[in-house]
């Protein structure tokens, strides 16, 4: 059977809108949403590290260079709220795309269900937001992966979605994933175009993550702390089939933990059940079987890292970039578009199970089902999210910074990753005053989880631990710039933090910027430049060109005849 | 329209309501509620976790 492609009606669209809405309310406000890993700033800056040239893993490799491009268009206040808004909603309103345009109730359920779930209320608050650009992406990965079916030339779109949904290495190959298993065939050529696109879309960060090779292994007993874990009293494999199941509890909703938890599963995996075999012939087979490899591999995937994180901690240890794999709830993205497909199929099937007079309460109920189930979250998950302003202090610092352009990195101290600053209603976020001022850094990357400690890969960063380990704020002031360090920034309230004897640039309510002198130079090798040039220039210039090609197609005029 | 199916619809408007109110009351109960932590007090030299489980 021949699958349907239908754009979602205005009832679709305003139901899956309204929906991103209710989740995100207050983060949508005026102001920046700060949460764990989601740092957004109002200039961000293309620095050595959003290009991958830093010390550090590139972690925020493409995604920091994109914003830091992005934001000088659109100001990063707005485009936070349109990545965020995208990526709840985006996602949702492609999914209703794969159902039959005359199925409204299972289209609205499907959208409900991929807008309002634990994946996507969970990625929000630790700000993965790379990843949910990947989970918004997946079902339009699928309509233009069937496009491709038909055809032999890639579609443009893939050209622009790939890329989008691979702004960091975990989502990536995850996007890759999906268009592999969807696309695939015995043919080179193909093989080639799937190579080319997604060799392309990924390069930034994998050149970054070739040229750090030699610190990018990871603490093989980290992957316990980051694989799939259990929702309070919800087993990991069962909180997983209801895309829940991330390592930190702090993010999980309360509802989540208990009898609600349960019941998700009780009552999603049947309904869910219930619809495959109608979504199998609505989808046809080549997409309902790449749809099920997806599942698979995301599911088992997950639950590898919860079963076996003594072998995903051991690939850590020895491959580089091996770490990418520790975080296995992020696989659960493969598994979302088979999932709300087969709920919005079982909710039809269920309705016409139904006496014609009880359907509309039959509906009603079923619309509000993923909602009843995960009540607590709305209005910006729950209270976990809103946007802040940042303190008029930190706009001096950034002129006192600019004004004196300080040579080499910038520490910042104390010298720990998170902070939980009072102007952010004691929410955690990865520090974001490097990224404030524009400027290279030196950042501890120790995490620490659950009061343990887990260390960083940063060469530099253990480097400048040792130096403030020890000395005097005068002899820690020369060794930090014998390191290349040519600024200190001390955030006040953060905690108690070693003194470096510095010249004051600025010294506020909230920062203390100091300069160092006789900075030695930070030399980045010239073959590391011409690498990521040419990576850049690749994930860049692919989706222009491509486009152009299909632009020049269209403009030439049919051959006679 | 039949006793039966008149019963019908009285039940499942019912049930669907009661889901939706159970959605409705989760929400706004969430929204109203004490915040169960309270705000970290940013002054405390703490190594700040980047999460727990």
């Amino acid at each position: 059977m021949r699958a349907q492609v239908a754009r979602p009606g205005r009832l679709e669209t305003a139901w899956v809108c309204l929906l991103g809405l209710l989740l995100l309310g207050p983060a949508l406000a005026p102001g920046y949403v700060l949460s764990y890993d989601m740092v957004w700033v109002p200039d961000l800056a293309l620095t050595r590290d959003a290009l991958g040239l830093g010390s550090g893993l590139p972690r925020a490799v493409p995604s920091d260079a994109v914003v830091a491009v992005l934001d000088e268009l659109v100001p990063a206040v707005v485009l936070q709220k349109a990545v965020l808004l995208g990526a709840v909603v985006g996602g949702a309103l492609g999914v209703v795309r794969l159902l039959p345009p005359d199925a409204v109730v299972p289209r609205l359920v499907a959208g409900a269900a991929y807008v309002w779930n634990p994946l996507v209320v969970e990625r929000l608050v630790i700000g993965h937001w790379p990843l949910l650009l990947g989970y918004a992406v997946a079902p339009w990965v699928v309509l233009a992966a069937r496009r491709w079916q038909r055809s032999a030339a890639v579609p443009v779109a893939l050209w622009w979605l790939v890329p989008l949904g691979s702004l960091s290495a975990s989502t990536g190959l995850v996007t890759g994933l999906l268009l592999v298993v969807l696309t695939a065939r015995r043919e080179v050529r193909r093989w080639a175009q799937l190579g080319a696109l997604l060799l392309l879309a990924n390069l930034p960060w994998l050149a970054a993550g070739l040229l750090h090779a030699g610190s990018a292994t990871s603490t093989a007993s980290a992957a316990a702390r980051f694989g799939l874990h259990a929702e309070g009293s919800v087993p990991a494999p069962l909180a997983a089939l209801t895309l829940g199941g991330i390592w930190n509890a702090e993010v999980v909703p309360a509802s989540r933990s208990g009898a609600l938890g349960w019941l998700a599963a009780v009552v999603l995996v049947p309904l869910a059940a219930a619809g495959v075999g109608r979504l199998r012939a609505q989808l046809g087979e080549r997409t309902w079987w790449g749809l099920v490899a997806c599942w698979t591999v995301g599911w088992l995937g997950a639950c590898l890292t919860w079963l076996a994180p003594g072998a995903v901690g051991a690939v850590a240890a020895v491959v580089p970039g091996g770490g990418v794999l520790r975080d296995g709830a992020r696989l659960l993205v493969l598994c979302a578009p088979l999932l709300c497909l087969a709920l919005g199929a079982g909710a039809g099937r269920l309705l016409e199970r139904v006496p014609e007079p009880a359907r509309v309460g039959a509906a009603l109920g079923l619309l509000a089902l993923p909602l009843a189930l995960l009540p607590g979250v709305a209005w910006g998950a729950g209270g976990a999210l809103r946007a802040v302003d940042y303190p008029a202090d930190h706009a001096a610092a950034r002129a006192a910074v600019q004004q004196q352009r300080p040579e080499g990195d910038t520490v910042l101290l104390p010298f720990s990753s998170y902070r939980a600053p009072a102007w952010n209603g004691g929410r955690k976020v990865l520090d974001p005053t490097g990224r404030y001022l524009g400027v290279d850094v030196v950042q501890d990357d120790t995490l620490a989880v659950s009061g343990r400690l887990l260390p960083g890969e940063d060469p530099r960063a253990a480097q400048v631990r040792e130096v403030l380990a020890g000395g005097n704020p005068r002899s820690r002031a020369e060794d930090l710039a014998a390191l290349g360090v040519g600024a200190v920034v001390l955030e006040l309230g953060a905690g108690a933090s070693v003194a470096v004897a510095g010249e004051p640039w600025h010294r506020g309510t909230e920062l203390v910027v100091q300069g160092l002198a006789d900075v030695a130079p930070v030399a980045v090798p010239r073959t590391w430049r011409a690498v990521m040039a040419v990576a850049w220039a690749g994930f860049v210039g692919a989706p222009l060109v491509a486009t152009g090609l299909a632009l020049r197609r269209r403009a030439r005029p049919l051959a006679p005849g | 329209m039949t006793t039966t199916s008149i019963l019908t619809t009285i039940a499942s408007l019912i049930a669907g309501s009661a889901i939706a109110a159970v959605g409705v009351v989760g929400l706004v109960s969430s929204q109203t509620s004490a915040p169960s932590q309270s705000p970290t007090n940013a002054n405390q030299p703490v190594v700040i976790d980047y999460g727990s489980n």
